[in-house]
């Protein structure tokens, strides 16, 4: 049995001669709040449906808490929750029908469910809308939907897919507070978001995938001090910013920098 | 954004018709690329056949008729003709939305700057291409040839009436869809339609045997004369409807006024048709949101009740997929056609010189079709779920589990269609004999297995988005549509293939236990198949959630 909440090895996905995720070797340990970063298209959400279940790795190994989820999915899906790129919402259910038919899903009995689709939508601020389809909710209100739905189970483990995008900032300091009594009672959270502000509040560890490969991993003072590593002058005695590690960790495999991509665009000179 | 001013010719509006164009075609030959865009191509082709194969056979005796009725001097029969024509495309249309034709979601266009003018020309377009116009065209084309070959004169006449009589059909089949679409996408108005709906079928089958006067007695205390006057009236009136209008521009002969005012008569029901549908897609154009929910927020906090409250997750998704049937006016349309057809059908053939053999099979017969309006519900199990069906996969429930739920909830559904369609054939024919009853339920046993084992593997194999809001045929449906069907054929065909030669010796009681051993074959098939179910879903997860959670194009 491995300790970690979540671990990895050599994990791979491909799609026809495409490497989407290649050879993905990580660890989470349990109560660890753990940022998953990467530009677009660098294999983050392949990653995470790997991990959650939506995608068969093409090699390697996944385990959750332990289980080998080649063997132990459904098993390993109870003690997790998700929230997905798409949302995975029902759109002609209400609020509360969706939570409490999630909740059933999870096998919780009638009162639990009940008791916790209600305190979930008040603490979502998405008890006011009770006849609405989730479909005519806006963005932001579905993400709340989403995340609401991924915690209603209890889960040991919280994968959360851009989970910031669209929430207005009320909202979003409402879910920081959420997840963050989530990790205090014990549970493990991997997050990706391109809000890095958020991510370096909020997660002590940071894993950054670039063009598939895994590219850093480690606290956020490991990653500052190797990057700090290769500046010299004044700007190895800065404190560096996550942003600024994760641009130059991604742009400095890339090889250019946004101005001189600008240059590039004649209409724009 | 939609609405914008500019002609329907300008230049920007050719250029985006060229663009829609091109897209449709690089999707077409995108499509291509996968073993499932070819199976859909050859389901298409198929389909093409078919419809061809429907519409071929009527309009060579559609154009016979046209040519008898005017060679042996019986004009007035045209008229009828013009009236099974408009009756036979509406009909076609409304009842069966996937004849309507593949639209492209149009709210995708809100976001460009299309006018006006362009949205409703598109709109047309994709009307010309529904199969339901292909058949009313064919069939306009051989009225016109037959009256041109009988009457070469009347030819210039005809062809100008019967042009603007074919536009007329077309615009008509659009606004009824467009319209019932609108009355069918909320729960009110579709409460209020359902009962005009009911009103019309149960007006349809007092009337009818008011209008068989020449075989019995009449009911309701109605003389031959009133039913006489009333005839002489309907034919007045129809004449200044558009097929009496189109028979009157074709056939009056001397005046050219009075063809011309028909004509125009004809062209202004046109415009009328054509500002009722203007009224419909210039609320569509400003971005309308066809949906459930109540404009204004609900002061209340009260929650929805429990529709089915029992804990674990087949029931929790037989609640769910009722509630979406509920809230869906397309899947209640689905439902509820069959039994209408069969409300206007069993008044039609009530009376008859073969009734005796017909009210002996109406039941079973009736029971075949309770089976179709489910069709697409049980051969696409899936489709309807979207992006929630990213949470299947994620959720600790096999899928295993919800396949039985969905096949639970189907089943339900059959006997409840099924129970409304006897107890209408019951009505309308008399109980069936016994052994036809028993024979029929033996049917069902082993039909809704096989039924249920073909369609959770065309669920997983070739499965669709289905629209929920929208009647019509979803994008990827060609192909698990004529597969299900196919696979209806056989069930049937197995169900006639032990009936029909047990009837002929005279054994007819023998079909319900051999029917029987077939339904616990068929059970054992399906129960083995939902079985394997879990690793054909965990193999195909990545292919079946694209298709369902694709956004139709």
């Amino acid at each position: 049995m491995n300790s970690a909440a979540i671990a990895t090895h050599a994990l791979t996905r491909r799609f026809g001669q495409f490497t989407a995720v290649d050879n993905v070797t990580l660890s989470v340990v349990p109560g660890q709040f753990f940022g998953f970063l990467g530009p677009n298209g660098a294999g983050k959400s392949t990653t995470i449906k790997m991990l959650t279940g939506l995608l068969a790795p093409t090699s390697g190994t996944i385990e959750i808490l332990g289980m080998d989820f080649s063997t132990h999915a459904l098993e390993a899906k109870r003690q997790i929750g998700v929230v997905p790129e798409g949302l995975a919402l029902f759109g002609r259910l209400t609020a509360s029908e969706y939570l409490r038919f999630v909740a059933r899903m999870y096998g919780l009995d009638r009162d639990t469910a009940n008791r916790r689709t209600e305190e979930l939508l008040d603490f979502m601020n998405l008890a006011n809308e009770p006849k609405k389809l989730v479909t005519d909710f806006s963005h932001g209100m579905q993400k709340k939907l989403a995340l609401a739905a991924a915690v209603i189970h209890g889960p040991k483990v919280l994968f959360l897919d851009e989970p910031f995008e669209g929430v207005d900032a009320v909202a979003a300091g409402t879910l920081k507070a959420m997840l963050q009594r989530m990790i205090e009672r014990g549970a493990t959270i991997f997050l990706t978001s391109h809000v890095l502000e958020i991510v370096e509040r909020l997660c002590s560890h940071v894993a950054i995938i670039h063009q598939g490969r895994l590219v850093a991993n480690g606290s956020l003072e490991e990653l500052r001090r190797g990057v700090a590593a290769s500046l010299t002058g004044p700007e190895a005695d800065e404190k560096l910013t996550l942003e600024e590690i994760f641009l130059r960790i991604v742009s400095g495999s890339q090889g250019e920098s946004a101005d001189e991509a600008l240059q590039e665009l004649s209409w724009l000179a | 954004m939609a609405g914008v001013e500019g002609g329907i010719t300008s230049r920007l509006a050719r250029g985006q018709y060229a663009a829609l164009g091109w897209m449709r075609s690089r999707i077409f030959v995108n499509s291509l690329r996968t073993a499932r865009g070819g199976a859909e191509l050859g389901a298409n082709v198929v389909s093409i056949f078919f419809t061809a194969a429907i519409a071929f056979g009527p309009s060579i005796g559609l154009g016979i008729g046209a040519y008898a009725m005017l060679e042996q001097g019986h004009p007035g029969g045209i008229v009828v003709l013009l009236w099974v024509l408009c009756l036979v495309w509406q009909f076609f249309s409304a009842m069966a939305p996937a004849l309507a034709g593949q639209n492209p979601e149009m709210t995708h266009l809100l976001r460009f700057p299309v006018s006006f003018g362009s949205w409703v020309l598109l709109y047309l377009f994709y009307g010309f291409l529904a199969p339901s116009t292909i058949i009313g065209v064919l069939w306009t084309i051989a009225i016109g040839t037959g009256i041109a070959i009988a009457r070469p004169e009347l030819l210039p006449w005809a062809a100008v009436t019967l042009a603007i009589f074919a536009f007329f059909n077309l615009l008509l089949s659009r606004t009824i869809l467009a319209w019932v679409e609108r009355w069918m996408s909320q729960r009110r108005s579709r409460e209020i339609v359902t009962g005009i709906f009911l009103f019309f079928a149960l007006s349809l089958q007092l009337l009818n045997p008011a209008l068989r006067h020449g075989r019995h007695d009449l009911p309701f205390g109605l003389h031959r004369e009133t039913i006489s006057l009333a005839g002489s009236h309907a034919f007045t009136v129809q004449k200044a409807l558009p097929p009496g209008l189109a028979a009157d521009a074709i056939l009056t002969t001397g005046s050219s006024a009075a063809r011309a005012a028909a004509l125009g008569w004809l062209a202004a029901y046109s415009i009328v048709v054509a500002l009722l549908l203007g009224i419909r897609l210039r609320s569509e154009s400003r971005g309308e949101n066809l949906s459930e929910a109540p404009r204004r927020t609900a002061s209340a906090r009260q929650q929805s009740r429990p529709l089915f409250d029992y804990p674990g997750p087949v029931a929790a998704v037989f609640e769910k997929d009722l509630r979406y049937l509920l809230r869906s006016g397309p899947l209640l349309y689905n439902l509820a056609a069959p039994l209408v057809m069969v409300f206007i059908f069993s008044s039609t053939y009530r009376y008859g010189s073969i009734s005796a053999i017909r009210m002996q099979y109406a039941f079973p017969l009736a029971m075949v079709w309770a089976f179709l309006g489910l069709t697409r519900l049980i051969s696409n199990n899936l489709g309807g779920e979207g992006e929630g069906i990213q949470f299947y996969f994620l959720s600790p429930t096999p899928m295993r589990t919800v396949l039985l739920a969905k096949n639970l909830f189907h089943g339900a559904l059959a006997l409840l269609e099924a129970v409304l369609i006897g107890t209408i054939i019951v009505f309308r024919f008399g109980p069936p004999a016994p052994s036809v009853a028993a024979a029929t339920v033996a049917w069902l046993l082993f039909a809704l297995p096989a039924n249920f084992a073909a369609g959770n593997a065309l669920s997983i194999l070739m499965p669709y988005r289905t629209n929920l809001t929208r009647m019509r045929r979803e994008r990827g449906a060609m192909g698990n549509g004529l597969i299900s069907m196919f696979s209806q054929f056989a069930i049937i065909g197995i169900g006639a293939l032990v009936v029909a030669p047990l009837a002929f010796y005279g054994h007819r009681w023998l079909a319900t236990p051999v029917l029987l051993l077939l339904a616990a074959i068929s059970f054992a098939v399906y129960w083995a198949l939902l079985g394997k179910a879990e690793g054909m879903i965990q193999a195909h997860r990545e292919s079946l959630a694209r298709e369902v959670m694709k956004v139709s194009s």
